[in-house]
């Protein structure tokens, strides 16, 4: 375990070079200059052009491409990722700062998600073409179907500002991060729902099941106990790439609810040309991807002891 | 006085959704209690111990910075807990507030005789010594648009201080009421500590989420009426809407114009007396091949083609004026009649353009030597959703003339402003806000002709159109004058130039700021200028 373990963490590094040497080529590639935009913030005027050319001399923008490639990653492995142009704020700071905020409704959403994906995913395969398949049929298409936005405006209408059960937006209390979870929740439950359901009509159709009931387990023990758990592979890894894309794309939703997560703090970056954000953001959420990731394979040992981690 | 912080709840439309409501009634009280309990007993508990009531307030999103030139509290949303020397009144006139007056002394100093009887809400009296505490960080940052440098501020004597910007600017005194530029006490940094002179003093900041303030006991001036503020941000402005529809907020600012409507009922709009805040403005300018706009009578041509009216009813549904002036036409007092301006005239469009040599092709669009009128519109600042579906109209009206107009939205203000520096469009859609005293600033900014040896992108504008002597003599009257009437006219005479001669500036309309508040709020007068909004007179019954 130890040595798969080691093996996959020094996987991570080819990947995790790349994802940074894109990341900082991606951000430098997009029009506007840095040096200026800054300025023009600063200044509120149009700096001159030996203002500008003194920023860009005091950024490192002067220096070739990979020159600032190797310093930039240089800096990065010590944590040092900058400073944020448009707030000032260490970049490291910025992004730890704000990441346990959308962590917490993402946490919440993926859970919520699994919550409802799940035990209907399984009913309906266990009661395949009944009103209950139906209905999560019917569910998971309005989830799917239904954007972001458009489910967090409903959902205020309703609870907020005709019920005035739950806060229309920001933080502060538990009832604050009931929306916004819900909202990313219905969106990823949709996809869990019928994968759940496709995986448990492949396991439900094994030899282990029928050796199950032939021997007089009870139908829970079946269906939960070894068919759900032999279904469960393929639903955890999508649950995990589905987890770590809400970490880092609920933008609309962290906008919508006021939710001051990292999301909605990188977009305003990217409009800002805030290079050392977007760079940093990239690498901070690359590293959380592949450690998802990572843990998502981990438990693939525990959901099926016939993998083995490591072995040949 | 009693206080209300929660209004009954207005009378919303609700059928197929009543079976909802009951149903989930009973499990949403109990969902929510805690959160409900905790907001009234608060609310109680302020009443009770300041009876003038706290007001919700909802923002748009936190865009306060943090590092050395920190404006938290300041700018954009303006908490009313700092002041500045002067202050911007809501028709865009510079009257005294931490400065009782002021003097120019020639080259280039003004002389400022400061109030002495302020104190900063740690009890620090407040002296000359604020102000060049204040003015050296800003000259430590890079001197702003004061252009103000580590020398410039002179301690005369405790209430008298002089400011010598390190280059020529008779501007200072209409800048000096930007938020920015507020006066923080000796010592402070807003970046950890907010100390002010203002109405209200900090009680909490949370970053991204709210921003509460007490009111000040000590306050100098007339004492705010309010016992506490309690601005909440909310980015997205529909779920500002929502806030103040559920009750979670008295008043929200920048109420979107195609939510206006959704005011209604106990609910109410204010918007400021004088009008207009933002000025909607085409520019007309770029480089080859997007030269068409060089010649004179095509630009005068596209400006009695474009229908004003049809826009500002059509876009804005009545929160918003056709306007003759590429800024707020009340900070230009009555020089700003000087500026005539186009009226929709197709007929004469289509004569200048038939004089022009432009005969109408195949398909209508016109034609001259084998080249198409396709003109393009770059709209981006500060967003393209700012501005629409103004362009769409702008391509109907400009079709019906025999112009093809394409239209581009940039996703941001970095990829419009690279296109500008490199003239790749023909049009280009802009609207610009007025946040100081300064009328020149913006023609200014976008038309002076360049410095030969500058940077290029440093007059964008100016690089590709810069009208030339007369309109730079304007400006440099501008810069220069001393007295109100004499900027104001210099101004005018120079935004003349760029509307009414050169046509390279089509004014379209002047924008109302809108703001949507509950009937419990009393007192509340709309700043056209939000950054510099006032709370002291504002109150709230039940």
């Amino acid at each position: 375990m130890a040595r798969y373990l080691l093996r996959r963490l020094l996987y991570l590094l080819p990947v995790w070079l790349g994802i940074s040497f894109v990341a900082f080529a991606l951000s430098n590639l997009t029009p506007g200059d840095p040096a200026r935009l800054m300025l023009q913030r600063q200044l509120a005027r149009q700096p001159t052009a030996e203002e500008v050319a003194q920023a860009r001399l005091d950024l490192g923008l002067d220096a070739p491409f990979a020159v600032r490639y190797v310093r930039w990653l240089g800096d990065a492995v010590t944590g040092d990722l900058g400073e944020s142009y448009r707030t000032g704020e260490p970049v490291l700071t910025a992004l730890i700062t704000r990441f346990p905020i959308t962590l917490q409704i993402a946490v919440l959403g993926v859970l919520g998600a699994l919550a409802i994906a799940l035990p209907l995913g399984m009913l309906a395969a266990v009661w395949r073409n009944s009103p209950v398949d139906h209905v999560s049929r019917v569910l998971a298409l309005l989830g799917a179907s239904m954007p972001n936005y458009w489910v967090a405006y409903l959902l205020i209408l309703l609870f907020a500002v005709q019920l005035r059960v739950l806060p229309v937006a920001g933080r502060g209390t538990w009832q604050h991060m009931v929306l916004p979870s819900v909202t990313l929740g219905l969106a990823a439950s949709a996809s869990l729902m019928r994968l759940t359901r496709s995986e448990m009509l492949e396991a439900l159709g094994q030899d282990f099941v029928r050796t199950g009931r032939a021997k007089g387990l009870r139908p829970a023990t079946v269906v939960v106990g070894h068919a759900l758990r032999n279904a469960m592979i393929p639903v955890v890894t999508v649950a995990g790439l589905r987890f770590a894309g809400l970490l880092g794309g609920a933008v609309i939703v962290e906008t919508i609810f006021a939710w001051p997560g990292i999301g909605k703090f990188v977009v305003d970056s990217i409009f800002d040309r805030d290079y050392p954000v977007i760079q940093g953001f990239v690498v901070f959420m690359g590293s959380v991807f592949l450690l998802i990731n990572l843990a998502v394979d981990l438990s693939y040992a525990w959901l099926d002891p016939r993998v083995r981690l490591g072995g040949s | 006085m009693t206080t209300s912080r929660r209004p009954e709840s207005p009378e919303l439309p609700l059928t197929r959704r009543r079976l909802m409501h009951l149903s989930g009634a009973a499990a949403g009280a109990a969902l929510s209690g805690t959160w409900l309990a905790s907001s009234r007993a608060l609310a109680a508990a302020r009443s009770q111990d300041a009876p003038t009531g706290e007001l919700l307030v909802g923002a748009p999103e936190d865009g306060y910075r943090s590092d050395e030139r920190a404006n938290i509290g300041m700018y954009p949303l303006n908490t009313n807990i700092y002041e500045s020397l002067v202050r911007l009144t809501p028709d865009y006139q510079i009257e005294p507030l931490l400065a009782e007056s002021w003097e120019f002394v020639e080259p280039n100093t003004w002389r400022f005789s400061l109030r002495d009887d302020v104190t900063f809400h740690d009890g620090t009296p407040f002296t000359a010594e604020a102000v060049k505490w204040t003015m050296d960080r800003i000259a430590g940052t890079g001197g702003g648009v004061l252009g103000v440098d580590e020398n410039s501020t002179v301690i005369v004597d405790d209430y008298t201080v002089e400011i010598t910007p390190s280059r020529p600017n008779r501007r200072l005194v209409q800048q000096l009421n930007h938020p920015n530029n507020s006066i923080i006490a000796p010592g402070s940094d807003p970046a950890t500590e907010r100390i002010g002179t203002g109405p209200f003093r900090e009680v909490e900041y949370v970053q991204g989420d709210r921003y509460v303030v007490e009111a000040n006991g000590d306050y100098w001036g007339e004492p705010p009426l309010l016992a506490g503020i309690t601005f909440r941000f909310y980015p997205d402005p529909i779920t500002r809407v929502l806030a103040l529809q559920s009750g979670e907020v008295d008043l929200i600012y920048e109420v979107p114009r195609e939510s206006a409507q959704e005011i209604t009922g106990d609910l109410s709009l204010a918007t400021s007396n004088v009008g207009a805040y933002e000025a909607l403005y085409v520019n007309i300018h770029g480089a080859e091949p997007y030269d068409l706009g060089q010649d004179p009578a095509l630009r005068e041509a596209l400006a009695y083609a474009i229908d004003k009216d049809a826009i500002v009813s059509g876009v804005w549904q009545g929160n918003a004026e056709v306007i003759q002036t590429m800024i707020p036409p009340a900070i230009l007092g009555g020089a700003g009649a000087d500026i005539v301006g186009t009226t929709y005239d197709p007929e004469k469009a289509r004569q200048l353009l038939d004089a022009a040599g432009w005969v109408p092709g195949a398909d209508g669009i016109r034609e001259k030597d084998g080249r198409r009128l396709h003109l393009v519109m770059i709209v981006g600042f500060p967003t393209a959703a700012a501005h629409v579906p103004m362009p769409e109209f702008v391509q109907a009206q400009l079709l019906d003339v025999g112009v093809e107009l394409e239209i581009v939205q940039t996703p941001d203000t970095a990829t419009y402003e690279a296109r500008l520096a490199t003239g790749e469009g023909d049009l280009w859609a802009e609207l610009g806000s007025q946040n100081d005293g300064n009328p020149c600033f913006l023609p200014d900014l976008l038309f002076y002709s360049p410095d030969p040896e500058g940077d290029p992108e440093s007059a964008m504008y100016g690089n590709a159109f810069a009208p030339g002597e007369t309109f730079d003599a304007h400006i440099d009257e501008c810069r220069s004058a001393v007295e109100t009437e004499a900027v104001q006219e210099a101004a005018a005479a120079a935004m003349k130039v760029l509307i009414d001669e050169e046509f390279v500036v089509i004014p379209i309309a002047g924008i109302y700021r809108i703001f949507g508040l509950n009937q419990s709020v009393q007192g509340f007068e709309a700043h056209p200028s939000g950054v510099n909004q006032s709370w002291a007179g504002v109150s709230v019954t039940e």
